[in-house]
């Protein structure tokens, strides 16, 4: 079958990431090809005289070559109808959609397109061979996603290993209050949850741990995971808070995301799975100051559980799948002057008022502004939330998209701050009926089941939604005042508020690069690729490493607690006959030649 | 009333230097930063908006982007990079073509090698025209920059206003074809901004009590000095003034301006002072757009160069033939007059009518339209509140 090769690029891609110049020349080799006409970017197409060359060469079969061809097809197929040929022979090698991306780009490419010029899908020519896979799965960060997919797997007999960083389980999903659309509590859902990952026989919990190397191949994965010292013993302890009480140091809680304070030993929160203290080696006088000072805890512990000298330890672990679940940091609001995030003091981010609005929280769940107050320690005044003085909030206005679809920041959509934002004002309206609450929003993405309705709901509930970005957060004599463009009436408006809320984005949680590095995983933006994001949308290019939850692209909480059990399916799959797909990434340009050609024989 | 809309406008503006129009998605972030934009006037989103729609004819009667300054802040903090400041820029541009009845504008604007084409044919009939005129009409000695048998001479004049022939009546006459052009397309601006609203067109109080803001923006230019830096407003103001100055000496003490050799402080400080002014000024925009140090320098048309080469010319020459007569050299002082009228022609009769340098009539008017509309506006708003309920319906 006589076949011209037509590359055109849409140009909206990395331009460093194929050689097109490489990919032509290759073109030019394969069998059957007549033509290779490498036609640039976003080129002029001319059907007819297209039609032309394609009678004058005699052309049967036609493939457009590019990073996004289906956006020049429809002239493509008007030119083989115009040539009297087949119009079903147009066919696409698209480099993108098989996420051929800086690295392995070229080489990726020439499979895509020696698969679409035999005719045969990428998909099933890309395939590598079968591996035995080991019995236990190792599933890093224990968030909701990692909760899930380990009850997933461990329900069905097979060993976990969860690796969680921080001193508890629970992930972000454990700070929240509420969950939209349905405003069940986040607590209630997600701690069963927790308690029977900490009760399960099948799973091996490693709180406080970190993923340290990681060795072998798809099916035997050797990992080492360093058990960092918690100095307290997790199993001993009773949470009686007697260490706690005598403590001396006091640093911000990263649960409670600095608006409250913990001890140098503290426990993250009262449901924190394991039920024990710890000791946070960086803030603890003891250790800081290598044995010589405090230790009172140890002291005062009736169990006798705290071992301030205790060392790190490392385990080694044969696993046969991996599962990554490493979840989202939130944007840094900082880095957005014109917010005033940092220097005017009501001005809070998403997490921040997560914990405020939380009955767990600082102020019990009272709504409240900050209150000034002399510290005596730093000498200086600092804005605290106080439950008994703080005064509530008039008026609270909650700007969207921050940090997220902006050039200057993140370009991509971080999909949950619409929602989470209306779930806001509803927590603002329920706590405070007399406050006035704004949401200035650029487009209202109410994309999921029951989410549309919910956001018409707290519009019936009074929250003003003022379409247009703010633009700037600036306080003049004490009154905090906001500026926008109103969109529908095309106005100016300052607002005056008393507390403002950012709707911050999410960015890839901390370290999620290194641990790419480690096991050679390609990224988007920072986050993990999945193979396929229509077909393949746990799996990685590695044999037996998959994604859960928002590691792979920001994700609300029923996507990725879907997600984690579609990745645990696949892993109890493997496990279940033994075998799992070798890495792709490993393939060779030859392997998918040849298995391309044997497709077309069959 | 149904809006004919063009949906090519936004590829026609991209003719006159528009940059990514269509990314905008109206967050109405660049309006909030704005300075200038308040109130009813809220801008550039709105025109990114009528661009996108193609609204052709509410573009054209549109004062918004006579009331920017390009300070650049809306296309840094633009989250599309949609460059709304840009925009703004392309559209005076666009608009500047559409005030011009004789199509020379349009011609410029969307292709430079026509402006580069008609300046440099401007220079050399200039050229050859006082070349021919010293020779055969003059004193004839190129040797003689001043006073009896000057190669060119400034001519006689009463007031400022020539009497006699020479290079005075010469400034006047070019005086003349220039305030015609450029007073023809500003009534044109008048007409498209103000004239077709009955509203505007009559509103002779409003016109007569905000006349003051005509020459106050024009001297000034104090709307500038509301961005955020200053900068640009102070080298703004530095070239303006330095541009004005030397147009009031050359128009009513020309006859100073070539005397000496010896230097006659009361006129020529003044000369001196404004050639600094334009050669620092130029100079600073010209390492602006080439380094794209701020963001209004980042994309720069053909017609910014041409307009900062010929000030260029124009202020450097002017210096040089000043400094050649005092030191004695006539015959190459004439030369390098010669050269200073081959630059001021063109600009005067290309870019102040048909160029960039149209600004200089058009933003102070358009400053001027928008308070009288404003006027209008509050006046209109007042008699509304002052009718009874109902009223508008039965009559």
């Amino acid at each position: 079958m006589k076949t011209g090769v037509y590359l055109c690029q849409t140009g909206t891609g990395d331009p460093d990431a194929i050689s097109v110049h490489a990919v032509a020349s290759y073109a030019g080799n394969l069998p059957n090809v007549e033509v290779v006409r490498d036609l640039g970017v976003l080129p002029k197409l001319d059907t007819t005289a297209l039609a032309d060359e394609l009678r004058r060469e005699g052309l049967e079969r036609l493939v457009i070559a590019g990073d996004s061809p289906g956006f020049f097809k429809p002239s493509f197929t008007r030119a083989m109808t115009l040539a009297g040929g087949d119009p079903r022979e147009v066919r696409l090698a698209s480099f993108r959609e098989y996420g051929a991306s800086r690295g392995t780009g070229t080489a990726r490419a020439k499979g895509v397109l020696a698969c679409a010029v035999l005719g045969v899908p990428y998909a099933l020519a890309a395939v590598p061979d079968t591996t035995a896979v080991g019995p236990a799965t190792l599933i890093i960060g224990a968030g909701v996603a990692g909760i899930q997919a380990a009850l997933e797997i461990a329900d069905a007999g097979k060993q976990v290993h969860l690796v969680e960083r921080a001193g508890t389980i629970g992930g972000h999903m454990a700070m929240f209050d509420k969950t939209f659309p349905t405003l069940d509590c986040a607590a209630c859902i997600l701690t069963p949850k927790m308690v029977a990952v900490g009760q399960h026989e099948s799973i091996d919990l490693m709180t406080y741990s970190e993923v340290e190397d990681v060795t072998g191949r798809p099916g035997a994965y050797m990992v080492k995971v360093r058990k960092k010292a918690r100095r307290v013993d997790a199993d001993a302890c009773v949470a009686c808070h007697a260490c706690m009480e005598v403590c001396p140091v006091r640093v911000p809680s990263e649960f409670d995301n600095g608006i409250a304070e913990r001890k140098a030993v503290y426990m993250p929160f009262p449901q924190a799975v394991p039920n024990a203290y710890l000791i946070d080696e960086s803030a603890c006088t003891y250790v800081q100051s290598d044995g010589k000072k405090c230790g009172v805890c140890a002291k005062k512990c009736p169990k006798e559980c705290i071992d301030l000298d205790q060392a790190d330890e490392i385990v080694e672990l044969e696993v046969g799948n991996i599962v990554l679940a490493t979840g989202y940091d939130v944007y840094d609001a900082t880095k957005i002057e014109r917010y005033g995030y940092g220097t005017v003091p009501n001005v809070l981010t998403a997490l921040e008022f997560e914990r405020l609005t939380n009955a767990s929280g600082p102020t019990g769940g009272k709504i409240v502004c900050k209150t000034k107050r002399f510290n005596k320690r730093t000498k200086a005044d600092e804005w605290v939330f106080d439950a008994a003085e703080g005064q509530a909030p008039r008026s609270v206005a909650i700007i969207h998209c921050v940090g997220s679809r902006d050039a200057n920041h993140n370009a991509y959509c971080s999909r949950v701050c619409c929602m989470y934002s209306l779930k806001f004002a509803h927590l603002v309206k329920e706590k405070l009926p007399e406050a006035d609450c704004y949401e200035f929003y650029i487009d209202m993405r109410a994309f999921g089941k029951g989410y549309e309705e919910f956001a018409d709901r707290i519009k019936a509930e009074g929250t003003f939604c003022v379409r247009g970005r703010t633009a700037k957060v600036f306080e003049t004599d004490g009154q905090m005042l906001l500026r926008g463009e109103d969109m529908v009436s095309e106005k100016l408006v300052e607002f005056p508020v008393d507390m403002v809320l950012l709707a911050v984005g999410l960015v890839p949680a901390h370290g999620t690069d290194d641990l790419a590095r480690m096991l050679s995983l390609p990224t988007d933006e920072g986050w993990f690729s999945e193979l396929d994001y229509n077909a393949d949308p746990t799996d990685t290019e590695r044999g037996g490493i998959s994604v859960a939850g928002a590691c792979q692209a920001p994700k609300d909480i029923p996507d990725t607690v879907a997600q984690a059990s579609a990745v645990a399916a696949g892993v109890l799959k493997s496990i279940a006959t033994g075998r799992g797909l070798d890495s792709r990434a490993d393939l060779s340009l030859a392997d998918i030649e040849a298995r391309a050609a044997s497709l077309v024989e069959v | 009333m149904a809006i004919r809309a063009n949906p090519k406008l936004i590829d026609e503006l991209e003719a006159y230097g528009a940059q990514d129009v269509s990314k905008c998605y109206h967050c109405g972030n660049c309006s909030a930063t704005c300075p200038f934009s308040g109130g009813d006037t809220v801008f550039p989103r709105r025109a990114m908006r009528q661009l996108q729609m193609g609204l052709e004819s509410k573009l054209d009667s549109s004062l918004d982007p006579w009331l920017c300054y390009y300070c650049g802040e809306c296309s840094d903090d633009c989250p599309r990079d949609a460059e709304p400041g840009e925009t703004m820029m392309s559209l005076r541009r666009w608009l500047t073509a559409r005030y011009d009845w004789t199509g020379i504008s349009r011609l410029f604007y969307r292709s430079w090698k026509w402006e580069l084409a008609a300046i440099i044919v401007a220079a050399l009939l200039t050229g050859a025209g006082f070349l021919l005129a010293g020779f055969y009409l003059g004193g004839g000695d190129i040797g003689v920059y001043n006073g009896e048998n000057a190669f060119l001479p400034a001519g006689d004049s009463w007031y400022g206003l020539p009497t006699g022939s020479g290079v005075h009546l010469f400034d006047w006459i070019l005086a003349a074809v220039l305030v015609f052009f450029l007073g023809s397309n500003c009534v044109r601006m008048w007409w498209k901004t103000m004239g077709k609203n009955p509203y505007t067109r009559w509103a002779v109080g409003a016109y007569l009590r905000r006349l003051w803001v005509l020459p106050a923006h024009f001297v000034t230019q104090m709307r500038y000095a509301k961005c955020d830096r200053k900068r640009p407003w102070a080298v703004h103001l530095v070239l303006m003034l330095s541009y004005l100055t030397m147009l009031v000496l050359i128009m009513f003490f020309l006859g100073y301006m070539a005397s000496g050799p010896e230097i006659d402080w009361r006129v020529h400080i003044f000369g001196i002072l404004a050639t600094v002014g334009l050669l620092a000024t130029t100079i600073w925009a010209m390492r602006g757009r080439m380094l794209k140090t701020e963001t209004q320098y980042q994309h720069s048309h053909e017609s910014d160069w041409m307009f900062l080469t010929l000030l260029v010319i124009v202020a450097g020459t002017g210096i040089l033939q000043f400094g050649l007569h005092r030191a004695g050299a006539d015959a190459a002082a004439n030369v390098a007059y010669v050269v200073h009228l081959m630059g001021v022609v063109p600009m005067l009769a290309l870019e102040v009518p048909f160029s960039k340098w149209s600004h200089l009539a058009y933003r102070p008017l358009a400053m001027y339209f928008a308070d009288v509309r404003a006027d209008v506006e509050t006046a209109k708003a007042k008699q509304r509140a002052a009718e009874p309920i109902g009223a508008a319906q039965t009559a």
